[in-house]
């Protein structure tokens, strides 16, 4: 409780990184919703690894035309940004694009996109050894270096989702769960998803860049597999999802706080400890369910 | 008055046409029956007239404005994934957005039609069931009831009575012939189950073998030997 109050206080050190994880943990389980219910779970892992490929490119991009200099600086962090919505979003798309012509093989595309995301983040790392170490901690998506002026960013950004988030949900939903539907009503199907995968792919780039993407990928689903299981309506699914990451991201930061672990896993482990407490809780709210005559 | 018109029109997948030199019209206020065997092309007719499949030759017309009286489609329930946590109502609701712009959200006079067209097919009651945990004849009557909350000129139906017993089926067509014969509501459904046409249905349209052809319900059972069947 003292770790609590101590964390709450005003002139905490590390409040800019407490807000930037309350902030990841809230919103990206927004989109995280449509992750899973459009069973693009495999998404959520290749995407946040795209992501860590843009800014690895997009920092050896500009080494190689800058020539070498110290990394760290506000170039670096825009360069980032940059590189990360970049690939996310044109991974995306890409991804989009090819399931539209046929859904098989999803899992394998996706697969392979995780597998070559992955690959080139490092060969781009090791073409720039000079920053390797600066990137690598970029990469890691470094929450406790977070400052008053990259929150406010995120959290500008963040808020944007959110509001396009609520205010088109409908449309959301309906090309989400009958695609069909919306196309006989005369929705512009394709200007829609392509809006929602921008939405994702922005989260996703500055979870990425603020927290990494184990815990982006973390926040992206275990409240929302949670939440699935004790909601009935997609309002209160996505409501219920946003609360479960953001109190999991707090406990989490306040967790690692107190016994001194790395921040993003041990947010993600108690994410996923909420995910197992919930699951098992309705495994036993079944089997003790009175069985219909 | 003809709400509906095809003319030569062509309709496949890919490079392949599946139905061609279809002509046909539909009246308003008629009760019409997409029949055939398996595999000939009624889903295929039904999804170009509704706008899922562009035809390859020809033109569909409509004597109405889509944007003003959007079509009521109910799909094979099988379409439809029960991992969305959505109650019956937020279902049914979902039909009133074809009315509605982007930067609208349903409100008091959608949450009515939607209320109207669950009372309509008879379920105002499960409104607040997850929609998941319905039966085979509960959910094709919440798509029907979610249909008709777009407040359709035309409903098109993708065999609404497949896989769900019989006392379903007679609700479920009891419903669609009161639409039809009291609000003059125009149907347009893809059924196998012949049966439940007789006394309701007079025309029918024949798929087979790449054509479409218009006739009279037991004109069309007795030239393609059906009456054995039932």
């Amino acid at each position: 409780m003292s770790t609590v109050l101590e964390v709450l206080q005003p002139g905490f050190i590390l409040r800019d990184a407490l807000v930037a994880s309350v902030l990841v943990g809230l919103v990206c389980p927004l989109v995280g919703v449509y992750f899973v219910l459009r069973r693009m779970i495999f998404l959520g892992v290749a995407l946040p690894q795209l992501s860590a490929a843009g800014i690895a490119f997009s920092l050896l991009m500009h080494r190689t035309v800058a020539g070498p200099h110290p990394h760290g600086g506000p170039t670096d962090a825009m360069m980032a940004r940059l590189g990360a919505m970049t690939f996310t979003l044109g991974g995306i798309f890409l991804l989009a694009l090819l399931e539209r012509r046929g859904r098989e093989f999803v899992e394998a595309r996706i697969g392979m996109t995780y597998a070559i995301a992955g690959a080139l983040t490092i060969l781009f790392l090791a073409a720039d050894p000079w920053g390797e170490a600066h990137i690598v901690n970029l990469l890691k998506g470094e929450l406790l270096a977070a400052t008053e002026t990259s929150v406010a960013f995120l959290a500008a950004v963040l808020c944007a989702v959110v509001i396009a988030l609520l205010a088109f949900q409908k449309e959301f939903l309906l090309v989400s769960f009958d695609h069909d539907l919306a196309v006989v009503f005369g929705k512009r199907t394709t200007v829609w998803d392509a809006l929602l995968y921008l939405l994702c792919g922005v989260t996703i780039s500055f979870g990425v860049l603020a927290a990494g993407p184990l815990v982006t990928f973390g926040f992206l689903l275990a409240p929302p597999l949670a939440a699935r299981q004790m909601t009935r309506r997609m309002l209160t699914f996505s409501a219920v999802s946003s609360a479960i990451g953001g109190v999991t991201a707090f406990v989490g930061f306040c967790a690692a706080y107190r016994y001194d672990l790395p921040l993003g896993p041990t947010e993600v482990a108690v994410s996923a400890a909420v995910l197992l407490v919930v699951s098992v809780g309705d495994r036993l709210r079944r089997a003790l369910a009175p069985q219909p005559a | 008055m003809c709400l509906l018109r095809l003319r030569d029109v062509s309709l496949g997948y890919g490079n392949r046409p599946v139905l061609e030199h279809v002509n046909l019209e539909l009246a308003r206020g008629e009760f019409l029956a997409l029949l055939g065997p398996n595999g000939a092309g009624k889903t295929t007719l039904l999804r170009g007239i509704v706008g899922l499949l562009a035809p390859m030759a020809g033109s569909i017309e409509y004597d109405l404005d889509r944007r003003a009286s959007p079509l009521g489609y109910v799909p094979q329930r099988e379409t439809l994934d029960p991992a969305f946590p959505l109650t019956v109502f937020e279902v049914v609701l979902m039909g009133t957005y074809a009315r509605l712009p982007a930067w609208r959200r349903a409100g008091a006079h959608q949450h009515r039609v939607a209320r109207h067209a669950l009372e309509l097919v008879g379920l105002p009651a499960l409104a607040d069931q997850r929609f998941a945990d319905l039966s085979g004849g509960q959910t094709q009557r919440v798509l029907i009831a979610r249909a008709l909350a777009a407040e359709p000129s035309l409903l098109v139906l993708d065999e609404p009575t497949a896989g769900i017993d019989a006392d379903a089926t007679a609700a479920i067509m009891g419903v669609l012939t009161r639409l039809n014969r009291e609000d003059g509501l125009t149907v347009l459904l893809v059924t196998h189950q012949v049966r439940v046409l007789q006394g309701i249905v007079k025309s029918v349209i024949w798929v087979q073998d790449g054509r479409a052809v218009r006739g009279g319900l037991e004109d069309m059972l007795a030239r393609h030997a059906v009456a054995a069947v039932l």
